[in-house]
């Protein structure tokens, strides 16, 4: 039986009235790079703030790497890595202290911490901006940084929050086969994006989030298959995806009713 | 085709905004702490309407005294005060401003005309600007209940000097936003800022030394000061009570003219924000850094003795100290202030003239202004993480030991501003008695470690993000200001009958057993919250997030 990486039960929050997350299983198996995908306010950037320990669920449960999350928080986060909305940098400190301060939350001992954030930083190209703010970084930048900050303790699950966002076409590039490497040594990689070209090249597996349920998961030649009702077709992730989140075009905004914009 | 809307007019236009503003505020009226925060602002605005209500009255005296008793020129000197409270106190208190950036609005069709009328009805939601205007019309009825023919210039001239006033005050507004549009020049701005205002405290020692000498130099330069809009609003009142309407013409008319120049530099600095001025922090070219060969190590870790998470915390959080020029700046202001209190009102030197004050009273009261000043920020100690709050909560530490960081950290900052304080003192004043010194340093403790558990309460459920440098906007939430302003009430009420205890007991001792006591009880107490104050911050972290990650 391998071995899951990310386990839900029943997994629900809701703001007031609103249901946001209404009670997903999730099953994602470890060194799965996962893609995690659903319209506007589907409820995907509240599942991974769950899941991350961002957002407490209103009830439910989830076991990251068969551990309770309630019961040992702490525990759980010493083995994941996050890039969260917005990314959480702390904008007043260089990039190398920032990576150092994050090494150091995480236990590393100091010349580890240094030695980490010295590669890391030559990986991601901010090694020449040694005493340069965050707060002065570009988007880019500060996307590559949080990024190395999500690895710099080797987790064993990462959580991705659109990760390619405003990053450049080479980096970009290198970002990827450093993540699809960390998943072929055995680290899951659980990813949101709004490009459907990226997740469909880097992810093994899909889940599909809309308006609060789980309405399809699997690898994507199962998804296919549901689709089309027969195995090695080719649709694409995007047909899949309108597919099941637009329901053939019923849900798709009618362009009828903006004439007068035409 | 899509259809092409028509223009709307300028009326139109400020009512949307008005209706936006108002809408802006019932929709934050939503959230639990924006409610609670207004209350706080109600109750802190009360105190201020109390002050504006106060001086209408002094106002209202002036000018019945001013105009019953033919002492005109007394008007100039009110006009003056109303002046330099409108165009100072906003520059002072940046924080009262409408936060609210109405050059967000030039996304839309605005015409320039409307974009200026909208920009100097802002003007007009300041605090200084509202309290200006109470006290212009206070003027006015004691002027007139005085003399009431007076009634149609008081109105005109008061009419003028207000336009004048706020087209003004957006002027400088205006000025001040593209002067500080970058952050390193906001930082070298507020360091000026606070340096001067240190500088405020020397003005009575040097009047007293050099006051004498300097008075004709002042006494010749008064007569230009009748130039300025404040004086001219006197003189035209003076001069049409006295029925000389030539010098009314002349001093309206220059009045007028300053309100035109102001006008028309204000509609230039407006009109270039409309073409769409570019202010923001865009990043400057970067040089092409050379990469050093060896990168450097952080040396030796003088914080082993911590645990790694708290000795992160307390690296970062002195980063951000050393990076934050306003926070860094006010680490001055105790060691200066209590230079300042010694030279006017304490000390061997000046005891011996009466006027001094002994370093038994001094000491103890020393050390609860430092505390008053140094403690402050500690109710909102989150207000500078932003985003990087997340990271607190994403990482593997229990949230005590984001407490334990920030608490040593500001502890640290104490003990140092104390010692150099403490050795001011001993300069300027001397030591108090054994006693008094013991006592004093137990009640630091007392009240220093009994506010940290308060304070981080504070923080964690009336958060509020602020900026590094950044003036407008600036402010706490309003409930995080009433928490601190009762616990400090309530600390230095305590420690004020525990000390004069001693006096009437005749017992010199006790008051130093006695806050021994308590502050081996609130070091007890602060340890003791920490694992409470942790599920508290677990389970409002998305409140605190949200707030900080705006």
């Amino acid at each position: 039986m391998p071995e899951m990486a990310i386990q839900t039960q029943k997994l629900t929050r809701r703001f007031g009235n609103l249901i946001a997350v209404d009670g997903i299983d999730l099953q994602v198996t470890a060194g799965q790079f996962f893609g995690f995908l659903g319209p506007n306010g589907a409820g995907k950037s509240t599942t991974i703030k769950i899941l991350t320990g961002l957002l407490a669920p209103t009830s439910g449960s989830m076991q990251l790497l068969g551990v309770d999350f309630a019961a040992n928080p702490v525990e759980v986060k010493r083995q994941i890595g996050v890039v969260p909305e917005g990314m959480g940098l702390f904008e007043r400190l260089t990039g190398s202290e920032y990576l150092k301060f994050v090494g150091r939350m995480y236990g590393l001992d100091r010349a580890t911490t240094q030695r980490r954030s010295e590669e890391l930083l030559d990986f991601m190209q901010l090694a020449d901006r040694p005493t340069t703010m965050i707060a002065d970084y570009s988007h880019g930048m500060q996307k590559k940084l949080a990024l190395a900050a999500a690895v710099i303790h080797g987790p064993r699950i990462l959580f991705l929050d659109e990760p390619f966002e405003g990053v450049d076409a080479l980096a970009a590039g290198a970002l990827k086969a450093l993540l699809a490497r960390m998943t072929e040594r055995g680290t899951t990689i659980f990813l949101t994006s709004h490009v459907l070209e990226i997740v469909e090249r880097l992810c093994s597996h899909v889940a599909i989030i809309h308006k609060g349920r789980l309405v399809a998961q699997g690898s994507l030649e199962e998804l296919r298959t549901g689709i089309s009702g027969e195995a090695g077709n080719k649709t694409t992730l995007e047909q899949i995806f309108l597919s099941i989140v637009g329901q053939g075009g019923t849900e798709r905004p009618q362009l009828e009713e903006l004439s007068w914009l035409m | 085709m899509a259809d092409v809307t028509h223009s709307v007019s300028v009326f139109e236009q400020i009512r949307l905004v008005a209706g936006l503003r108002w809408r802006i505020l019932r929709n934050s009226l939503r959230k639990k702490n924006n409610r609670l925060d207004l209350i706080g602002l109600i109750f802190t605005g009360v105190f201020g309407g109390i002050m504006v209500l106060g001086l209408c009255i002094a106002f209202y005296a002036g000018a019945y005294a001013s105009f019953s008793q033919s002492r005109l020129e007394w008007m100039a000197l009110l006009f003056w005060a109303i002046f330099l409270f409108w165009q100072i106190f906003p520059v002072l208190v940046a924080g009262f401003g409408a936060n609210f950036a109405f050059r967000t609005l030039l996304r839309f069709p605005l015409s320039l005309r409307a974009f200026y009328i909208i920009g100097l009805a802002y003007g007009f939601a300041d605090f200084s600007a509202l309290a200006s205007v109470c006290w212009l019309l206070a003027m006015t009825a004691g002027a007139t209940v005085a003399k009431p023919g007076v009634l149609p210039a008081m109105l005109l001239i008061g009419a003028m000097f207000m336009l004048v006033n706020v087209t003004l005050e957006r002027l400088i507004g205006s000025w001040l936003e593209r002067l500080l549009a970058r952050r390193r020049a906001r930082e070298l701005f507020l360091g000026l800022f606070v340096l001067s205002m240190i500088s405020l405290n020397f003005i009575n020692p040097l009047m007293q030394r050099y006051g004498a000498s300097a008075r004709p130099a002042f006494l010749r330069l008064l007569p230009y000061f009748a130039w300025f809009p404040p004086s001219l609003a006197g003189h035209a009142l003076a001069a049409i009570t006295r029925l000389q309407p030539a010098r009314f013409l002349l001093s309206s008319s220059l009045l007028l003219l300053y309100l035109v120049l102001f006008s028309a530099l204000l509609w230039r600095r407006f009109a270039a924000q409309y073409r769409g001025e570019e202010l923001s922090e865009t990043a400057a070219p970067a040089r092409a850094a050379v990469r050093p060969t060896a990168a450097r190590d952080d040396g030796p870790d003088r914080l082993s003795l911590l645990s790694p998470p708290v000795a992160a915390i307390v690296r970062k959080e002195f980063r951000y100290l050393t990076r934050n020029g306003f926070a860094l700046l006010a680490l001055l202001m105790p060691p200066l202030v209590i230079l300042v209190f010694s030279m006017n009102s304490a000390g061997w030197h000046l005891t011996a003239g009466g006027r001094g004050v002994s370093a038994e009273m001094f000491f103890p009261g020393m050390m609860a202004y430092l505390i008053l000043i140094l403690m402050a920020p500690a109710y909102n100690s989150f207000a500078y993480e932003g985003r990087g709050i997340q990271t607190y909560f994403t990482a593997p530490l229990r949230f005590r030991d984001v407490f334990l960081g920030k608490n040593l950290m500001l502890v640290s900052v104490l003990s140092v501003e104390i010692a150099l304080s403490l050795a001011m003192l001993a300069w300027r004043v001397g030591l108090p008695s054994a006693h008094m010194l013991v006592a004093t340093c137990a009640a630091v403790i007392f009240t220093i470690v009994g506010q940290l558990t308060v304070a981080n309460w504070s923080s964690i459920t009336f958060p509020r993000k602020m900026e590094f440098g950044q003036m407008r906007g600036q402010r706490q939430s309003g409930m995080a200001v009433l928490v601190a302003f009762a616990s400090q009430i309530l600390m230095g009420g305590i420690s004020a009958v525990i000390l004069f205890t001693g006096n009437w007991t005749g017992n010199l001792w006790l008051p130093a057993e006695a806050f021994a006591l308590l502050a081996a009880a609130a070091v007890g107490g602060y340890f003791a919250s920490l694992d409470a104050l942790s599920r508290l911050a677990e389970k409002r972290k998305e409140v605190l997030i949200e707030a900080l990650c705006r």
